[in-house]
């Protein structure tokens, strides 16, 4: 099915030049931090023997996360046939590729040995799930990278669907693949749990998306590229979706930990021994990550207005970095029981809840992450065509509609049989959605008024 | 519960009864052929396996001998930084939450047959040697501590500063993980012994026994038949090399 | 036009910066411990070539599978190569007077070997340390 979205390359702009500014001076202190901790050593870190990965493994599991769930948007015009996101599928690809890069450079930054990146290329040990993500991560960039060649080149646009399903198995792969770094450690009781996996491809759907909005709402204000209601309607849909799906896995999680007794010191360490865990699941990612977004979601004013769902989505970051901390940090946090039944103390910190205050270096280092992932999606949109030139009613409504025949493509299509077959099936369902939409369309814009920018 | 392997091949019974003929030659002579058990370029060898008995019975609650001989031994600095700096060995002291009774073990890489460290290391520098010593090869080793994230004793330390002056038989730089490495160095040059354990029987205490687990001859089999030994966390089902005794 | 002037200028950036200082070992100034023998494992010409190549698969050999057989283990390098200053103290790897950063150094090859590696012979050190203490 052929692409009919008029997308344009965008041009340079005081928006542009701002972003661009962000980004780089994040990778400057990206590469900064990286220089020093790698001449310094991590005793500058707040990681030590007990808390092992920090920050820079939270940003980066953040941004991993982000990456497989912004394809999302892609996979749902492709993959589920909603054809409303056919203007964003590009966009979508290309966040994913650019939000990956900025997470794996994190990753591979804070290694010991960053040098060495050459041996954990080529060295495997194939029963470390770090081995399988090695190719899991850069199958990833190569799926997404055909995936957008598809989208790209209107010949090929007839593979897209085939292309984005691949691309959206691949992608659930690659986050239980994320969920399992944590699902398969036996030492640690916070993780002893293939629910782990699921729990970070719901995240990877909440993120992503919420990620995404914030890119359109940029573009609406950055770029002049109107965002119109449907979408916008959309997209308070799957944020909903999406945070009941997050917090039911969450507390199916928590619920099975309850039911396990030797799994109650966790459980009580983390939900109501007061320390900084406890704040961030119940402040952070319960009330402010949770509970705030969905009263901005059935808010009956917010709900429809572009900044209200912008709102939303900023929580949603928000509480998804904090599940993520949580989930990281205080599972190593909570002592290892070696000796049950007894208190084990000793000049290694047995026994007793580890202590971590990340440092500047590693924030600076996530930030680092951000900066490229930022980079690369600016250069992008400035080089190729990968930006709709609108997303208001109309442009997405007319993504639907079957575009005048030219004589080019009459030609295409006596070539291809095939592709004949698939426009014709697809014209009626078509055809009924653009009218549904267009008399929605008007119905609302009749009740309202304008429909809610502001 | 796993028992330990019991092998009895030729060439331990040739070298236990060459070990009986040899005691009763000049005690330089019978230290001699110690020394070569194992020839320089011979490979560790599968019919061994290391590994330590622990005595708690032994163990002094006011003694750092262990520690501090193997912190000497591997040239460990102290860089006054308790959460970051690394320990191959601690004394852990126990109280029980009920009874109130009271032990102190040293604690250590376990050096287990199927060791998590080395199931989750991306490059396999965490490996298990044939004679069942479990190292970091630091040539591979990428610094991700993944291991750390695995082990259910808690024994590995990350190299969080430039290190200078190390000492030969055990390179550790910054960047790596390393553990507790059974004194291979010893270990290939047939000493039969570890830094811990001549330290803690310098001290008289006899609390850390090394030995060949699968020689039935070795003293450390012996005992290991005749009293109740305990793994550490023997849930796991990680066939640990380092026996616990008393508690 | 603007290629081929920009291939000229790269050839010309290229000659100007690795013709001047060509490295001849004859440059180098070698510090060698004579007590300890006369001779390297190997010929000269051989070591110089090949030493990385000798000590890479040692190292695998030592570590993987516990043969420490001397030849072409790096502590026996360091014992013979590394010798002490005029004042009695040995060299760190970071100068150009340590036998293997002497040529690495000029060079412009980095060594990995000491990011964890004794870069002095250990015993001597150990034996001028206890003497020293003892004066």
């Amino acid at each position: 099915m052929r692409d009919k979205t008029d997308y344009i390359i965008v041009e340079f702009s005081k928006a542009i030049f701002i972003y661009g500014l962000v980004a780089m001076s994040f990778i400057g202190l990206g590469f900064y931090s990286f220089v020093t901790l790698e001449h310094e050593g991590h005793w500058l870190t707040g990681m030590n023997n007990q808390i092992v990965w920090g920050l820079p493994h939270v940003f980066a599991i953040f941004l991993i996360i982000a990456a497989s769930g912004v394809l999302n948007i892609a996979s749902i015009s492709s993959v589920f046939n909603i054809k409303i996101y056919k203007p964003l599928g590009r966009l979508s690809a290309l966040l994913a590729i650019s939000l990956l890069t900025g997470g794996l450079i994190v990753l591979v930054l804070d290694l010991g040995r960053p040098d060495r990146l050459i041996v954990a290329m080529t060295t495997f040990n194939f029963k470390s799930i770090f081995a399988w993500n090695v190719f899991l991560y850069s199958g990833f960039m190569a799926v997404v990278a055909l995936y957008l060649w598809m989208m790209f080149e209107a010949r090929y646009n007839k593979f897209v669907g085939k292309v984005g399903t691949f691309a959206f198995a691949w992608r659930v792969t690659l986050t239980t693949g994320t969920g399992s770094i944590f699902a398969f450690l036996v030492a640690k009781e916070a993780y002893n749990g293939a629910l782990l996996a699921p729990l970070f491809i719901a995240l990877s759907l909440l993120v992503g998306t919420a990620f995404f909005y914030k890119i359109l709402f940029w573009m609406d204000r950055g770029l002049g590229i109107p965002l119109g209601s449907e979408i916008i309607k959309r997209f308070r849909k799957l944020l909903i979706y999406f945070i009941f799906t997050v917090f039911y896995i969450t507390i199916l999680s928590h619920l099975t930990n309850l039911y396990v007794t030797k799994n109650h010191g966790y459980e009580f360490f983390l939900l109501f021994s007061g320390n900084i865990y406890t704040f961030l699941f119940w402040g952070c990612q319960m009330i402010i990550g949770t509970l705030f977004p969905l009263l901005i979601l059935y808010n009956k004013k917010l709900s429809k207005s572009a900044s209200g769902l912008l709102y939303a989505s900023i929580l949603v970051l928000f509480g998804g970095f904090s599940m993520l901390y949580v989930i990281i940090i205080s599972g190593q946090a909570f002592p290892l029981d070696l000796f049950p039944g007894y208190i084990e103390r000793s000049s290694f910190f047995d026994g007793v809840e580890a202590t971590y205050v990340p440092s500047i270096y590693e924030f600076m280092l996530g930030l680092g992450g951000v900066g490229i992932a930022a980079a690369i999606y600016l250069f992008a949109i400035m080089v190729l065509d990968f930006t709709p030139r609108s997303l208001d009613n109309a442009a997405t409504a007319m993504a639907n509609v079957p575009e005048p025949v030219t004589e080019e493509q009459l030609e295409e299509e006596k070539e291809s049989q095939e592709e004949v077959v698939d426009e014709k099936s697809s014209v009626p369902p078509d055809q009924k959605t653009t009218e549904e939409l267009e008399t929605e369309e008007k119905n609302k814009s009749a009740d309202e008024g304008k429909p809610a920018e502001e | 519960m796993k028992k330990y392997k019991i092998k009895l091949d030729r060439r331990n019974f040739l070298k236990s009864s060459g070990m009986l003929g040899m005691s009763s030659l000049a005690p330089g002579v019978f230290f001699q052929e110690l020394a070569h058990a194992r020839p320089l370029n011979e490979p560790a060898s599968s019919k061994n396996r290391w590994g330590l008995l622990i005595d708690a019975n032994q163990c002094s609650e006011d003694c750092n001998a262990c520690v501090t001989a193997c912190n000497e031994e591997h040239g460990i600095e102290d860089f006054g930084r308790p959460t970051t700096d690394t320990q191959y060995i601690r004394k852990l002291n126990l109280t029980h939450e009920d009874s109130g009774e009271s032990l102190t073990i040293p604690m250590m890489c376990q050096h287990c047959e199927n060791p998590p460290c080395v199931d989750v290391c991306p490059t396999g520098a965490s490996f298990i040697r044939a004679d069942g010593i479990v190292l970091v090869n630091k040539h591979t080793c990428i610094g991700c501590r993944y291991c750390m994230m695995s082990c259910p004793y808690k024994a590995r330390s990350f190299i969080h500063e430039n290190l200078e002056n190390q000492v030969p038989h055990t390179p550790r730089g910054k960047g790596c993980v390393e553990s507790c490495n059974l004194c291979v160095h010893k270990v290939d040059k047939g000493e039969n012994t570890t830094a811990c354990a001549e330290a803690c029987n310098k001290d008289g205490h006899q609390a850390i026994l090394f030995g060949d687990l699968n020689d039935p001859e070795s003293e450390i089999s012996k005992k290991l038949n005749k009293y109740k030994t305990t793994e550490v966390r023997s849930d796991l089902g990680l066939n640990t090399a380092v026996r616990y005794r008393g508690i | 036009m603007y290629k081929i002037l920009s291939i000229k200028i790269s050839l010309a950036l290229f000659l100007v910066l690795f013709s001047g200082s060509s490295i001849t070992h004859e440059n180098i100034k070698h510090n060698i411990d004579a007590s300890s023998g006369d001779k390297c494992v190997e010929p000269t010409d051989v070591m110089r070539a090949q030493h990385h190549i000798f000590i890479n698969h040692q190292s695998h050999e030592t570590v993987v599978n516990g043969i420490r057989t001397k030849k072409y283990s790096l502590n026996n390098c360091i014992n013979c190569h590394i010798k002490p200053l005029a004042d009695g103290s040995y060299p760190s790897v970071k100068t150009e007077e340590h036998f293997c950063s002497a040529c690495h150094i000029a060079a412009a090859v980095k060594v990995e070997c000491f990011d964890c590696h004794a870069s002095k012979p250990y015993k001597k050190v150990a034996k001028k340390n206890i003497e020293d203490s003892s004066k």
